[in-house]
């Protein structure tokens, strides 16, 4: 595997151009969709098969230095989790980790079973009624083949989108977080670097300037598959219960001692 | 903002009719080997009816897919953690039992009745896997009420059970069968799955808590406690014990608990989907 490849969001630079959002449909050769009104500035509301960036505004009333209103802008992707949900869901091998570490979705094996969509902790997979397939940000897999970074950052004027080698963009993005602390961003945070912390770390990891909450994050996503072991020996249990009844009901009496 | 998969009415289907194929079959086996040579009935019916319903769940499974003709591209992988993966070969395996037991139970030699019952006895767990696995498919995706419910798998296990059964009894007493003895136990057998899937069903609720809220509040409640659990498993839990002997009512209560299970799929798996 060669070294793992990631994208930093430092939210604290996005100024809300939604230029990332553009040069990803450009380039993705993504469609176009209805807007729709969400009470802000955001469009479009989520993440779709149309749509694999997503530019979010967020007011937030005190998440200022000074206490006042904040308006939180953030470039928001697919995460490309170290353990990912919707990869260890796919049942057919169609979802894959590239050589970089980026979760891709392979478009000729997909065959629309819809398990990933329900097993993103971020809602970011989405099912194409067109193609009949799950589609999701590829970290442009055909840039990085080719020694360009994703569309994204490559268009961010405010290198609020940073592309590199995941070890070098930690350290830059754990600089940034001491930096804005020192201006007095109390709540100056990543999300999703550390690769010990929840989901084995994000590929696609972010600074942010408030609680994950405050963005719709979820503070603590976890594998979907964490439970199949004990789900599955509860379902044994009642296997076992019912299987038991069944057999106590056909038993001939007078064999047995009942 | 979480994204639901879009599983809609064959899936219900599919979830129902699978409940129902894997516990006829272990119903059927249990039968076949524990109890008398008359209730080989209960194993016939129970093969017979396993065999097409899991054609149908497979017919189900693949017209949902988003390009079905890419089907096999599940049978190319084998991910043992992955309910989903699991599930696509345990229909298929499933599916083989089924028929070679439906097959065999039409044979008249005693070596090929021993040799069914053998084999039902491996085909057992796959009937067992069937009924309750898409419940642990659904407790192990990212959305909430689903992901909270520990005892998913556990309680589709027990109405697959208690379904199974009464598409047995209702089967049996539809066809007039003069299987007497027989019918008595099948009765007996579902009671014990009613009682279960009620105390699995009570468990499942009580560690859900807040989580169950799409069930048992809003707009899917009415259906979740009149048609589930008041018509779909009391009303005919109440028949089972007091209908005695008599066979119309055995045929309504086996009526009533085939609506319940088919009601508990709709009811997990549309009202978070709404």
């Amino acid at each position: 595997m060669a070294r793992t490849l990631a994208m930093f969001t430092d939210t604290s630079l996005c100024i809300g151009c939604r230029a990332c959002q553009v040069a990803c449909k450009q380039w993705n050769e993504l469609g176009l969709e209805t807007p729709e009104w969400t009470g802000t500035y955001q469009n479009h509301a989520h993440f779709t098969d149309q749509t694999y960036r997503l530019v979010r505004f967020v007011e937030a009333p005190g998440a200022k230095p000074g206490g006042d209103l904040a308006w939180l802008l953030m470039s928001d992707v697919c995460k490309h989790c170290a353990q990912a949900g919707c990869l260890e869901a796919c049942p057919t091998g169609a979802i894959y980790r590239t050589e970089y570490g980026t979760v891709n979705i392979n478009q000729d094996v997909c065959n629309g079973c819809r398990y990933c969509v329900a097993s993103c902790p971020f809602g970011v997979v989405a099912f194409n009624e067109h193609t009949g397939t799950a589609k999701k940000c590829t970290f442009c897999n055909d840039r990085i083949h080719n020694g360009l970074g994703p569309a994204c950052a490559k268009a961010c004027p405010t290198d609020s989108i940073q592309f590199g080698f995941r070890d070098e963009l930690v350290a830059k993005a754990s600089k940034r977080v001491e930096t804005l602390k020192a201006m007095g961003f109390k709540e100056a945070q990543l999300y999703g670097a550390d690769s010990k912390g929840f989901l084995g770390g994000l590929n696609a990891f972010f600074l942010l300037l408030a609680k994950p909450a405050t963005y719709n994050l979820p503070d603590n996503p976890q594998r979907p598959q964490r439970n199949v072991v004990v789900d599955s020996l509860l379902s044994i249990g009642s296997a076992i219960l019912v299987g038991v009844g069944a057999v106590l009901a056909f038993r001939e009496r007078g064999k047995g001692d009942a | 903002m979480l994204k639901v998969p879009g599983w809609e009415m064959s899936i219900v289907w599919y979830f129902f009719l699978g409940g129902i194929a894997g516990g006829a079959y272990f119903t059927g086996a249990i039968a076949d080997n524990f109890g008398s040579r008359r209730d080989a009935t209960v194993a016939r019916i129970g093969y017979l009816l396993a065999l097409p319903l899991v054609l149908v769940c497979g017919v189900l499974l693949i017209v949902d897919l988003g390009v079905p003709v890419r089907f096999l591209n599940m049978l190319l992988h084998f991910k043992f953690w992955d309910p989903m993966s699991i599930g696509a070969w345990a229909v298929g395996v499933f599916g083989a039992f089924a028929f070679v037991s439906a097959v065999l139970s039409f044979t008249s030699s005693e070596s090929m009745h021993a040799l069914r019952r053998k084999i039902s006895l491996v085909g057992i767990f796959f009937g067992f896997f069937l009924a309750s696995y898409t419940g642990v498919l659904l407790s192990n995706s990212a959305l909430p009420f689903w992901a909270d419910a520990r005892l998913m798998g556990a309680l589709f296990l027990a109405s697959g059970g208690s379904t199974g059964m009464a598409a047995v009894a209702l089967i049996m007493a539809l066809s007039g069968r003069r299987a007497g003895d027989s019918w008595h136990k099948i009765e007996v057998a579902d009671r014990y799955s009613m009682l279960i899937e009620i105390l699995v069903l009570a468990i499942f609720l009580a560690l859900l808590g807040a989580a169950a809220k799409p069930l048992i509040s809003g707009h899917f409640a009415p259906l979740f406690w009149g048609g589930l659990v008041g018509a779909g498993l009391i009303l005919p839990l109440l028949l089972n014990f007091f209908g005695g002997r008599v066979r119309a009512l055995g045929a309504v209560s086996a009526v009533l608990v085939l609506v319940g299970g088919f009601i508990l799929r709709y009811v997990v798996v549309m009202s978070i989907q709404g």
